[in-house]
């Protein structure tokens, strides 16, 4: 694969940060409906985030990233609504409950349970968390969910979906480019190393647990932030929103952009949150879309639009990134 | 009391028991965890339904019918979407098969769209009182049924030609292909008896559970519960896993709190894998760095 050259290398810095500046002024060409599924394109654009860097760049199967958006929303939403903390001041918090759910992943893998065993008992880790959401019930409201109180931001109403977008979007851009750092740098070299081959990097003195377990923490730290603006968007917290679905609508999504890529992980969940908004009234068309479009980018296209995008020009290479064969 | 539980608990174990099997079958030939095997049996339990109340079919030759139809459509699923991709990394087999599992889930909501479907009573039988204990038709069909197949299951693999054969292959693919074993048949044939063992499960519990196209996805948890409580990829093991599994639930839902019967099996899995992750009669496999 062609690497991009030292211009186009700037160029794409300029992209990095024109795209944000641009996407200010959406709230000019939306409505209330489409301002909302735009706000919902940011958060998945967070969850897909957290999730690829675990199974594309770490190439770990674990499946506990729906309960990290869990822990993160209603860890925002108990503080909110019962302690009185700002919103935007739980969303670093919500993070960190996010984080500290992806120590107790890393935990699992780090004692030796990885692959199908790893998928497995982080799934049980999902279910038995979404199981606590609807027991908890002085702290959850059980299936009544938990409502976020009314709040002002700098004297607007926090329930204008577009006040919500700009809070959204800082958040958002803020994350993606610290990940895509991170994942450039020596360290997401290293994560990488460990995905090829964890004794050939354990045998350059690269610590390999602690390589995983950074790798987990930080992606429960993103998809817990976003859990928070979850929370925030819709309004009123159901223990419904985590599960089995979410996680195979954030699958698709990771999938769809492409493995372990930044940019696929911003493609796909913009693709797929728009789509199926269209298929709503259709009961089950939702999941054979899902399940459709998963089995044929599987077949056909193995590594999502991204790769796409990257045959097209190198701008699009992400550094030190490899084709999983 | 306690007896009652534990005839719950064996029937409900059963049905278990023969879900860890099926998806062990698939795992020991082609080391695919299928994550779509939930709706595998959803769509059993559907199959069924419709041919009896929309078709107007007696269960016996429904639930045969449908056992057949999942058998090719576990073949076909082998074929077309997972042989492809069988040498890729595990992320992609995982995903292929909750996708399948997915089609299958909006098929059975596009027809039923949200609806909770009960099925008529088919085991008419008057329960039989024993002392305390109230022993229903159900269990007995479900829990007979059972026994009866893992009977002929087990006598297979052990005292026949064909049980050698699956021997060897799950011993070593490569070897049985140099012998002149058509593994890639095996493969297709252990997709076909995994999903329509699933199914199977699924028909027997559809007379006793209410139908809904999401139904699959508990039965998915508690199968690889019991499996991994067994030990991964024993034979044995998923079908002792099961029983136990279904057994304990009921135990800890009377004894303990109701709410629990839920989350056993999720308790089971973290404690099971932090603790003695090769289970019960598993051998010891863990990856060290």
């Amino acid at each position: 694969m062609q690497m991009p050259t030292a211009r186009q290398r700037r160029l794409r810095t300029i992209l990095f940060w024109a795209v944000p500046a641009i996407l200010l002024l959406v709230p000019l060409g939306t409505n209330a409906y489409t301002q909302f599924i735009v706000n919902g394109m940011l958060i998945s654009t967070l969850v897909t985030l957290g999730f690829t860097i675990v199974i594309g760049n770490l190439g770990q199967l674990a499946f506990a990233n729906t309960a990290f958006f869990g822990i993160g929303a209603y860890g925002s939403a108990i503080l909110a609504a019962k302690l009185g903390v700002p919103w935007l001041l739980t969303i670093p918090i919500a993070g960190v409950f996010g984080a500290a759910g992806g120590f107790l992943a890393s935990a699992a893998a780090l004692r030796g349970i990885r692959s199908y065993y790893l998928a497995i008992i982080t799934l049980a880790f999902g279910e038995l968390m979404r199981w606590t959401y609807l027991h908890a019930r002085p702290l959850t409201g059980g299936t009544d969910g938990l409502p976020m109180p009314r709040e002002t931001l700098f004297g607007v109403s926090l329930t204008d979906d577009t006040v919500k977008y700009f809070v959204f979007l800082v958040v958002t851009v803020l994350l993606v480019k610290a990940t895509a750092n991170l994942l450039a740098s020596r360290f997401g070299r290293a994560v990488m190393a460990v995905r090829e081959n964890e004794v050939a990097t354990a045998s350059l003195a690269i610590p390999t647990s602690r390589v995983i377990l950074v790798t987990f923490i930080w992606s429960g730290f993103v998809v817990g932030c976003a859990g928070a603006l979850f929370a925030r968007h819709i309004g009123h917290v159901f223990p419904e929103s985590f599960g089995m679905l979410h996680l195979i609508a954030s699958f698709a999504m990771v999938l769809v952009g492409g493995l372990g890529s930044v940019l696929g992980a911003v493609l796909g969940a913009v693709v797929l949150t728009a789509l199926p908004e269209y298929l709503r009234a259709f009961p089950g068309m939702e999941e054979l879309f899902f399940g459709l479009i998963v089995a044929a980018v599987l077949v056909a296209l193995p590594m999502g639009l991204a790769s796409l995008l990257r045959r097209m020009s190198p701008i699009f290479v992400e550094r030190f990134y490899r084709e999983a064969s | 009391m306690f007896m009652q539980l534990t005839l719950s608990g064996l029937a409900q174990g059963a049905i278990y028991a023969l879900i860890a099997l099926s998806l062990t079958v698939v795992y020991r030939s082609t080391t695919v965890v299928n994550f779509g095997h939930g709706d595998f049996v959803m769509a059993g339990a559907f199959l069924s339904y419709v041919l009896v109340v929309l078709g107007g079919v007696a269960f016996l030759p429904a639930g045969a019918l449908a056992v057949v139809a999942m058998f090719v459509l576990g073949v076909l699923f082998n074929r077309g979407l997972i042989r492809p991709i069988l040498g890729g990394p595990h992320i992609g087999l995982a995903l292929m098969c909750i996708a399948g599992g997915y089609v299958l889930r909006g098929i059975a909501r596009m027809v039923w769209g949200r609806e909770v479907l009960p099925m008529p009573p088919v085991f008419d039988m008057p329960p039989i009182f024993f002392g305390s204990l109230v022993i229903t038709g159900d269990a007995i069909v479900i829990i007979s049924t059972v026994l009866v197949l893992l009977l002929c299951f087990f006598g297979l693999l052990a005292l026949t030609d064909l049980g050698k054969m699956v021997q060897a292959v799950y011993q070593s693919p490569r070897g049985a292909r140099l012998i002149g074993l058509n593994v890639d048949r095996f493969n297709d044939v252990s997709w076909g008896v995994g999903a329509a063992l699933g199914a199977l499960g699924g028909i027997l519990v559809a007379p006793v559970t209410l139908l809904h196209p999401d139904l699959g996805a508990s039965f998915l948890i508690k199968g690889f519960a019991a499996m991994t409580l067994g030990g991964f990829g024993s034979l044995g093991g998923a079908v002792l896993g099961g029983v136990l599994l279904g057994v304990g639930e009921q135990y800890a839902g009377a004894y303990l709190d109701s709410s629990l019967i839920e989350i056993t099996a999720y308790v089971i899995i973290v404690l099971v894998l932090f603790v003695r992750p090769q289970g019960l009669l598993g051998r010891k496999a863990v990856v060290k760095v």
